[in-house]
């Protein structure tokens, strides 16, 4: 794409330009005085028009973070850069440049209209993110496969295309057919409007390979679905702090760093064994889950019920206190009007002396209110923690329960363990093996102290398990606990409170203010 | 009862029902003389007692001088032509004799045994004077219309359609039942014509409806309801949905402590509790009261009065619950109404049963089980009428014995009802829309008057019109409601408040500006003045569901807008008086608008500190206030005020700023960064630009309140109805459509029938229609159809020739003539002559050509 004017010089995006161009385009007449005079800052930008201006590299643009639309047409750029910032842009014209990779617009994923008509695109990608991409002009271009084309099915939104003038563009119709085939919820190609005959025909031409396609799609969003779903139930799980608890997950936990126990499971005898211990403990497992999800359950709705009477207190006070000030407001509104004919300077004392005990008398009420809202909400949370920590308290009782009870599992599993390890010993002493063992497991055998350590060890093991999984659940619910009450303290207590004072004395400020100023007005 | 048609002669008491309601007797003439005698008697008695004082005695003479006629009442009992009925009304079939011996016989048998009982309702005449079975008055006929389907919409018909006629005397079994056929004709018939009709639609609508003869009160004997509340006035019972009390949650704050002594509220109740106590008891004895004086006067025939009515048994047609229909009325009764007093018999098409319970507690209690025998006697055994459930066992065990003999003897034994003699029932489109005779009825209630009136009757569309009194006497007028249909403006309801003077008027969706309802006082229709108006808010584009205007204000409402926008309020100035040139034509004679308020419903996607809640355009100060949404956590606003430019007014020019004296603002966030004076600026611009939108808006609701006011007068002086696509009778523009079709398709025959003309015809007539023709006769017959065409050619060319001539003649005369009076003649008359050439000479030039062209014609044949 050579230029008849080359030998301009390549100019670079800096203050100075910038500034020129945001003045320029900026707000004109009375308003534009005003501006110039006060300044521009900007990242209040919503609009840039940077075109003619032989630009070739673009930088300097972070701190316009509000632009919405940016116009880079006709210069000689080269990469697309620099901006990563401008997450709000929508409209992004970059036609007439020298373009040669798509790159860089990770970043801007509320941009709805892309056009880089007009530069040396050779492929469509690195466009992911744009989502919302509604319009896209990329035509004259150097873009030679259709298939490339495939690519934008992904933008669900995409209704305009425009990519008339690239090489695959030789046979129109076959390049036409195959875009409307393809992408079937566009509506204009090359800013006309699609009929619906020629998708039909197309449609036709190409339905097999495009039957692949929506099944394949198809497929991968199930996919994701179900490993969304996935997701999102193990979420619920660890909230419930019983995750993996209805799989074999602690069981073969139990078993996943001990080395001893597997090999000692491979004893004559301890199949039977280990897959009754194994059932066993799942049902207790299984019932610690199912307990902990209806815990959970439990405390969610304790805690949703306890922010809904929170805001309806919150409401129903906020309620009363602009009640409370539209009264005052009419009472200001007839005060003023009142004053604005009086000329008689005593009675106009006497009256703005009347307005502002009123003041300060809704400063009372505000202040009283807000006081009274203040201890309600404090018992409130004092009864809301009480129950929670009880309830707490109890998950936790229940789930040692259970889990004590995997521990006298563990523990009669040790004691048949014992016994049929004694008993091989026994006979692998004796040489009456009827099967072969292992090697490694052979080794075990060697005396009697080694085998019941072994033993011994892997039942520790085991149990050290079950004890990291209690502990770990009662701290993370603990955790939890005080996390959310510290929270609730902060906000709800400090800071509401906090803010709400000062928002009533703001207010009571500029009433007085205001009456004091009128004051120094009248004054004679 | 012959003798009702003669007339009562003699000194009657005008208050029959008064003084001898007790011992009336069948005959008026044995009455009267009973009378008679009694007052005899009395003059004797006062004759008797010497000792009357001068007083009394002057009384006396001066009672003696009043002698009290009675009404001449003419009463000529309708007299029916036989010739018009056919001979089923004239002439008892075998089976109908039969029948009627039967039914004898059962009378005979019932009197014998019931002595005390009253005769039953057999055997009336009908209109030609022949004995007929009751039952088989009875045509059950379905007519092809939907109204008459349901029981409801029919026994509104029939109430409707006829008028009715009492019983004469009221305590008397009439003697003649007219067919239902007739009843329709005549329009006209007492309550025995009305239950045999309204029976008959029933039935054919598969009802399982009878006709009830019995006892009822006057009110209901004479279709008296000026005691009950008119029916469109009973206001559905609204469901009071109670307010939910609040759930008192785990969490649910504890309210504020209540510092008010308890004793003292305690205490405040109780006198609160015992005023209402005192007021409901108030009310409850003025309700009384009132009761007390609307309740009828006593009734000395009560419990005497013949009445019939329809019974709907349950069973059929998901009828759930048996009742009563009045057919007078045309309403509903459950089966223990207190206006039924008692029942003798019920019938329908298939059988007839004698009530054999006891009435003397009205008819509550009764049972209608009619298949027991111990309550109702019928009259054919073993029709298929619902017996009394024998239990299975017994039935078992009869049928072992003799089932088949018992069969034979039953089928013997039976006789069935024979065929109605009725004719079918016949209505006509016309008539059943007409409704009621003449398409008008009015009815009393209790303190309301209703007044129908058929379809497409009344110019205006009108179909009722209901007027509510004050009073009992319906003196005080308190309010109309007029019901219209088919108004091409889709009026429905008219509600004109005598109180208030407010007429309020409801249209159906579909006009233009989409009124729903319009509101305003009787004594100001012009714009500008009180008045309400209610819109179909979601077939319009602005979405006003609401606009209430003063003379000096306006307020509109609105719902579902895009810019939140849900009010808008406008005080108007007064009118000022100018003098010298108006400004504009625009702004010519409106009035001036003092303050603007939009409200405006909270923007999610703006922050409440952004998004305007309230905007006040104070015109007359120049000044414009905003104030913002409160933030969910906050309970004052952010409010900001501008005061405008001196110069805002004049066009073009650009507007200086100065901050401090134009704009004030309050945040209510202290910390939040202050705008910048640009955005200010432009914002003042904006609203400016609002402002006059908003103004804009102002005059076009103005106008569009100007506009639909003109369109409804307009409207209610035309009064036109719609008419439907498919209403062949009305729809004129169907009609002559429909006739132009028909017309066609005659010419069409006609000339068919013109082609099928054998022109040979008449001569082979002459030579006597042979079989065959001979070839001499066909050559004579082939000379003589030329002679005859030639000879019609020939006159037909002298009968143009002579037309010809004589026009050409008449011509010159008047041109003669003309000649004559050219001097002195009117210019009017000129140009008529001159008309009259122009239209001669064009006479004579077809005539001319017409006849040059036969010429030719001729020319042709020889």
């Amino acid at each position: 794409m050579s230029r008849l004017y080359d030998t301009v010089e390549p100019s670079v995006i800096d203050e100075d330009m910038l500034q020129r161009a945001v003045e320029e385009q900026g707000p004109k007449e009375e308003a534009g005085k005003l501006a110039k005079a006060e300044g521009i800052d900007f990242n209040d930008v919503t609009n840039l028009r940077l075109d003619f201006k032989n630009i070739l590299k673009i930088d300097n643009l972070w701190e316009f973070t509000n632009l919405v639309k940016l116009q880079l047409d006709n210069n000689i750029i080269e990469r697309i850069e620099g901006m990563e910032l401008l997450v709000n842009l929508v409209w992004l014209d970059l036609s007439f440049n020298n373009i040669e990779v798509i790159e860089g617009l990770g970043t801007l994923t509320k941009l709805q209209d892309l056009t880089v008509y007009n530069n040396r695109i050779s492929r469509i990608e690195n466009m992911d993110n744009l989502k919302d991409l509604q319009v896209l002009s990329i035509g004259n271009n150097q873009l030679t496969e259709l298939e490339n084309l495939v690519y934008l099915r992904k933008f669900k939104k995409l209704k305009t295309l425009n990519a008339t003038g690239n090489p695959f563009c030789e046979n129109v119709e076959t390049y036409k057919q195959y875009v409307v085939a393809y992408l079937s919820h566009l509506e204009f190609l090359d800013y006309r409007l699609i009929d619906e005959q020629s998708k039909v025909a197309a449609k036709e031409k190409y339905a097999m390979p495009i039957d692949e396609i929506i099944h394949n799609e198809e497929a991968e969003e199930r996919k994701q679905q179900e490993n969304e779903i996935k997701q999102k139930e193990l979420q619920i799980h660890t909230k419930a702090y019983v995750e993996y608890l209805d799989g074999s997950s602690l069981f073969d936990s139990m078993y996943a760093e001990d080395s001893d126990g597997q090999r000692l499971n491979e004893m004559p005898g301890v199949d039977e064994l280990l897959a009754g211990f194994k059932e066993k403990f799942l049902g207790v497992c299984q019932k610690i889950f199912e307990y902990g999800l209806s815990e959970n359950e439990k405390r969610q709705a304790e805690v949703n019920q306890f922010w809904e009477c929170v805001e309806e207190a919150k409401t129903e006070n906020k309620e009363a206190g602009m009640k409370i000030i539209g009264a005052f407001f009419e009472e200001r509104k007839r005060v003023l009007a009142e004053l604005g004919t009086i000329t008689d300077n005593q009675v106009i004392d006497d009256k703005i002396e009347a307005y502002q005990s009123q003041i300060n008398e809704l400063w009372d009420k505000l202040m009283s209110l807000e006081l009274q809202l203040v201890d309600q909400l404090e018992d409130v949370i004092k009864d809301f923690e009480r129950n929670m920590q009880e309830m707490v308290s109890t998950f936790l009782e229940n789930v040692k329960g259970h889990l004590t009870q995997c521990r006298d599992l563990e523990n009669m599993h040790h004691e048949r363990m014992m016994e049929i390890s004694i008993v091989t010993l026994e006979k692998v002493i004796k040489n009456e093996l009827d099967d072969e063992i292992t090697e490694e497991l052979r080794m075990l055998f060697v005396d009697k102290d080694t085998i019941i350590g072994a033993v011994s060890s892997s039942h520790d093991l085991h149990l050290l398990k079950i004890d990291n999984k209690e502990d770990d659940i009662e701290t993370r619910i603990k955790n939890w606990l005080s996390a959310m009450m510290e929270k609730i303290r902060n906000e709800e207590e400090i800071k509401r409170n906090r803010v709400r004072v000062v928002e009533i004395n703001h207010q009571i400020d500029h009433f007085k203010e205001e009456i004091d100023n009128l004051d120094f007005l009248q004054g004679p | 009862m012959e003798s009702a048609s003669e007339e009562s002669p003699g000194l009657v008491p005008t208050d029959l029902d008064t003084t001898e309601g007790a011992d009336v007797t069948n005959d008026s003439s044995e009455l009267t003389a009973d009378i008679g005698e009694d007052q005899e008697g009395s003059s004797e008695n006062v004759e008797g007692e010497e000792e009357l004082s001068p007083d009394a005695e002057a009384l006396k003479e001066e009672l003696a001088k009043i002698v009290v006629h009675s009404p001449a009442i003419e009463k000529i009992e309708e007299k029916f032509d036989p010739a018009e009925f056919p001979d089923s009304y004239k002439n008892n079939l075998p089976k109908e004799l039969l029948i009627l011996q039967y039914s004898d016989n059962f009378r005979r048998q019932y009197v014998h045994l019931y002595r005390d009982r009253k005769p039953l309702f057999l055997n009336p005449v009908n209109e030609c004077g022949v004995e007929k079975f009751v039952c088989t008055t009875i045509n059950p006929t379905q007519l092809p219309y939907k109204e008459l389907y349901d029981w409801d919409t029919a026994a509104e018909f029939v109430a409707d359609y006829l008028d009715f006629e009492t019983l004469d005397p009221p305590y008397e079994l009439p003697t003649r039942l007219l067919s239902p056929t007739t009843v329709l004709k005549r329009q006209k018939g007492n309550c025995f014509e009305y239950s045999t009709l309204l029976c008959s639609f029933l039935l054919s609508a598969g009802y399982d409806a009878y006709v009830v003869n019995g006892y009822a009160t006057k009110e209901t004997c004479l279709a008296d309801e000026t005691r009950e509340i008119c029916p469109l006035l009973t206001k559905k019972e609204q469901k009071v949905e109670e307010a939910k009390k609040k759930e008192l949650k785990k969490y649910t704050v504890k309210p504020p402590r209540d510092l008010q002594s308890k004793f003292e509220m305690k205490m405040e109740q109780r006198k609160i509790a015992a005023k209402e106590a005192e007021e409901a008891k108030r009310r409850q004895e003025e309700i009384e009261r009132q009761l007390e004086l609307e309740k009828p006067p006593p009734d000395p025939l009560y419990g005497l009065r013949i009445h019939t009515w329809i019974l709907v048994l349950s069973g059929k047609r998901e009828v759930a619950e048996s009742f009563f229909i009045e057919p007078f009325t045309g309403l509903p009764y459950p089966v223990d109404s207190t206006n039924y007093l008692g029942i003798e018999s019920v019938w329908n098409n298939t059988n007839y049963w004698v009530n054999m319970q006891d009435c003397s507690n009205g008819v509550q209690g009764l049972s209608y089980d009619l298949g027991d025998c111990t309550r109702w006697e019928y009259m054919f055994p073993g029709l298929d009428k619902p017996l009394l459930q024998i239990p299975e066992a017994e039935e078992d065990l009869m049928a072992g014995l003799d089932e088949e003999e018992d069969e034979d003897k039953e089928i013997e034994k039976h006789l069935d009802m024979p065929p109605t003699w009725v004719e079918p029932l016949k209505l006509s489109l016309k008539d059943f829309q007409m409704r009621c005779p003449l398409g008008k009825k009015s009815k009393l209630y209790k303190r309301a008057k209703l007044e129908k009136f058929a379809h497409y009757l009344m110019p205006d569309g009108l179909i009722s019109r209901l007027s509510v009194y004050d009073d009992r006497e319906l003196t005080d007028l308190m309010l109309i409601k007029e019901y219209y249909a088919h108004r091409q403006d889709k009026l429905h309801t008219k509600i004109h408040n005598h109180r208030t003077g407010w007429i309020s008027e409801h249209f159906y969706p579909g006009r233009h500006r989409c009124l729903k309802e319009h509101q305003y006082k009787a004594s100001a229709p012009a714009p500008e003045n009180e008045r309400t108006m209610i819109f179909y808010n979601e077939a319009r584009v602005d979405g006003l569901k609401k606009r209430i205007e003063t003379p000096l204000e306006m307020t509109e409402h609105f719902v579902n807008r895009d810019d939140f926008m849900f009010y808008k309020h406008v005080d108007f100035g007064k009118r000022q008086k100018k003098f010298g040139p108006q400004e504009g034509s625009g702004s010519g004679n409106t009035r001036p608008i003092n303050k603007m308020i939009q409200k405006f419903h909270r923007n999610k996607s703006k922050q409440a500190n952004e998004d305007i809640a309230e905007l006040i355009f104070l015109i007359s100060e120049d000044k414009i206030q905003i104030s913002y949404h409160t933030e969910d956590a906050r309970i004052v606003s952010s409010t900001r005020e501008y005061i405008k430019p001196s110069n805002w007014e004049e066009k073009g020019a650009t507007l200086k700023w100065e901050s401090d004296q134009l704009h004030q603002t309050f945040q209510v966030d202290a910390d939040i960064k202050s705008k910048k004076q640009v955005d200010i600026y432009q914002m003042m611009l904006h609203l400016l630009k609002c402002e006059d939108v908003c103004r804009e808006r102002v005059r076009e609701s103005e106008d569009e309140v100007r506009e639909i006011l003109n369109g409804r007068s307009k409207e209610d002086t035309e009064s036109e109805l719609e008419i439907g696509v498919y209403d062949t009778e009305r729809n004129e523009k169907a009609k002559t459509h429909r006739k132009e079709l028909e017309r066609l398709q005659l010419e069409e025959k006609m000339r068919k029938q013109e082609m099928e003309i054998d022109y040979l015809a008449p001569f082979l007539a002459q030579i006597g229609d042979p079989e065959k023709v001979l070839r001499n006769q066909a050559f004579k017959l082939k000379e003589d159809c030329l002679n005859d065409l030639k000879q019609r050619l020939i006159d037909k060319a002298n009968l143009i020739q002579a037309r010809f001539e004589k026009e050409t003649q008449e011509l010159q005369k008047k041109q003669a003539w003309y000649q004559q009076n050219q001097v002195n003649m009117p210019k009017e008359n000129e140009e008529d002559y001159l008309n009259y050439c122009s239209d001669a000479m064009f006479r004579i030039h077809i005539l001319e050509v017409r006849l040059n062209r036969w010429v030719k014609v001729e020319n042709l044949y020889y």
